[in-house]
């Protein structure tokens, strides 16, 4: 899970440079597979290959870790997280009427509940 | 393509390894476990540099003997069919260089991994856990705050094998809690550091031939140079390293398992009841069977994740599966082979109880196997 992680930034901070997998894999010496082996998190990272890639897309080394760890640690609160911004998102797409029959059912379901 | 064909090297390494468990490690296990309080023994230390085992994951550069994973669970399923409690001390080593090799800078690595190689080798440690940090490793308290070129150490930690043995420790320490994953550091310590004392030693259940204790750290000054890795980069080198050793967990509970299983076998074909050997009751005999089944799924599940660290894959998936399954395979066949020996089995006289007491260990250190099976569920 740690390295689908940090592929993931890796990915984030590429797309963020304007690189495609091609121009930074060969900036770094990989081949194109490794580098999307990398970011699929199915290869392992040493933290030297870490160290190597922040410096090519100029980010700070724990840019690619601190998310990673938090992720580790949450498991389940990250997935409730995820859904609540899955729910707003969503609403955001209904019209105001139909806003308003979800926030009826939400305080229904609530009563129910109690 | 799969094939279970192990090279020639492979053959010869488990070759030497069964050879020096029977000869170095078996004769000695029933002794050691049954001695009172501390029963740790420096001859044993002495016998695995002797084969250089301490350094078996060291790179030949450095002078150890640089074997793949495939190879280090192969020998790690030969000295835990001799004793668990005795491979203990050898496996604090092996954690400790897994963890150096792969982030250790030139110089650390010529420093520290030659310690553990050849025939003078010394013991080396991992040091992770404290009363408040055990699966929650984020809830580490030692603190290091850096002062010029070095760092002071404050702190305790608990359940360390090799405590008070080891002649340099790898301590997680963090540099703010407040920043838990993100705050931690790894460093290299000197087992003689001023200020660095042994705690209480743990008297356990079972392994007793291993040295488990408490490490306590009162303002013990670490260069600057022996810090791993980049500055707070701690959780990624700690899970890293127990990812890359817990197939070695899994090897040592196919060994356990095997030795039982065996034990258990000849005993069923020799032990005689209503005029027949008990195994040929089916009762017997199918315990016998899923003690097999069991110990070949294990064996095969630890070698798919050795052969992942191998070929440079994740493996983080595959090494907590090896170890739930193989460390609680263990319990349950060493389990059967007491239930089979009977009264026999239960006592000290025979060496299942011994497995059964050793078994049970490995389903709680190097990651509970709850915290394998919260790893293995976040990547499902």
């Amino acid at each position: 899970m740690i390295y689908k992680n940090i592929g993931k930034m890796i990915q984030k901070a590429r797309e963020e440079a304007g690189l495609s997998q091609e121009e930074l894999s060969s900036r770094l010496g990989y081949t194109q597979a490794a580098l999307s082996n990398y970011e699929l998190g199915k290869r392992r990272l040493y933290l030297a290959n870490i160290e190597q890639i922040a410096n090519e897309l100029n980010k700070p080394l724990n840019y690619f870790l601190e998310d990673t760890a938090e992720t580790a640690k949450a498991g389940q609160e990250k997935t409730q997280d995820e859904i609540t911004s899955e729910i707003d998102k969503l609403l955001l797409e209904l019209p105001p009427e139909e806003r308003k029959n979800i926030l009826e059912y939400i305080q229904w379901r609530k009563e129910r509940l109690r | 393509m799969i094939g279970f064909d192990l090279t020639k090297e492979q053959l010869e390494c488990q070759k030497m390894a069964r050879e020096f468990a029977e000869k170095e490690i078996k004769p000695y296990a029933a002794e050691l476990d049954k001695r009172p309080e501390t029963a740790f023994d420096w001859n044993i230390v002495r016998r695995f540099a002797k084969a250089n085992l301490l350094g078996l994951n060291v790179p030949k550069e450095y002078g150890g003997l640089g074997v793949d994973m495939m190879t280090a669970v192969i020998v790690a399923e030969e000295i835990g069919a001799a004793c668990l409690g005795i491979m203990s001390a050898a496996a604090g080593n092996w954690l400790a260089t897994t963890c150096l090799k792969h982030v250790g800078t030139e110089n650390q690595k010529r420093r520290y991994l030659t310690r553990c190689c050849g025939g003078n080798a010394l013991l080396a440690a991992l040091a992770v856990t404290e009363a408040e940090a055990g699966s929650d490793m984020a809830g580490i308290k030692t603190l290091a705050v850096r002062n010029g070129d070095h760092y002071i150490l404050n702190g305790t930690k608990i359940f360390i094998t090799n405590a008070g043995l080891a002649n340099f420790y790898i301590v997680f320490v963090t540099s703010d809690p407040k920043k838990r994953h993100s705050g931690l550091n790894a460093f290299i310590v000197d087992g003689d550091s001023p200020g660095l004392t042994l705690g209480a030693v743990e008297d356990k259940i079972g392994l007793r031939a291993s040295q488990v204790g408490t490490l306590i750290f009162k303002d013990v000054k670490v260069p600057v140079e022996n810090l791993l890795g980049a500055e707070n980069t701690g959780f990624l080198i700690a899970m890293q390293t127990l990812d890359m050793s817990r197939p070695c967990l899994g090897g040592a509970g196919v060994g356990v398992s095997r030795a039982a299983y065996e034990i258990a076998l000849s005993y069923a074909r020799e032990r005689k009841q209503y005029g027949r050997p008990i195994i040929e009751n089916q009762a017997i005999s199918f315990m016998l069977a899923d003690m097999a089944i069991e110990i070949e799924a294990a064996r095969l599940l630890t070698w798919k994740a050795a052969w992942l660290i191998d070929q440079g894959m994740d493996s983080t998936k595959a090494s907590s599966m090896c170890k739930v399954f193989s460390t609680e395979m263990a319990e349950r066949v060493c389990s059967r082979a007491i239930q089979i020996l009977g009264a026999h089995g239960y006592t000290r006289d025979w060496p299942v109880e011994k497995y059964y007491r050793d078994a049970k260990a490995m389903a709680i250190y190097e990651g509970t196997n709850q915290i394998q099976r919260m790893i293995i569920a976040s990547m499902l």
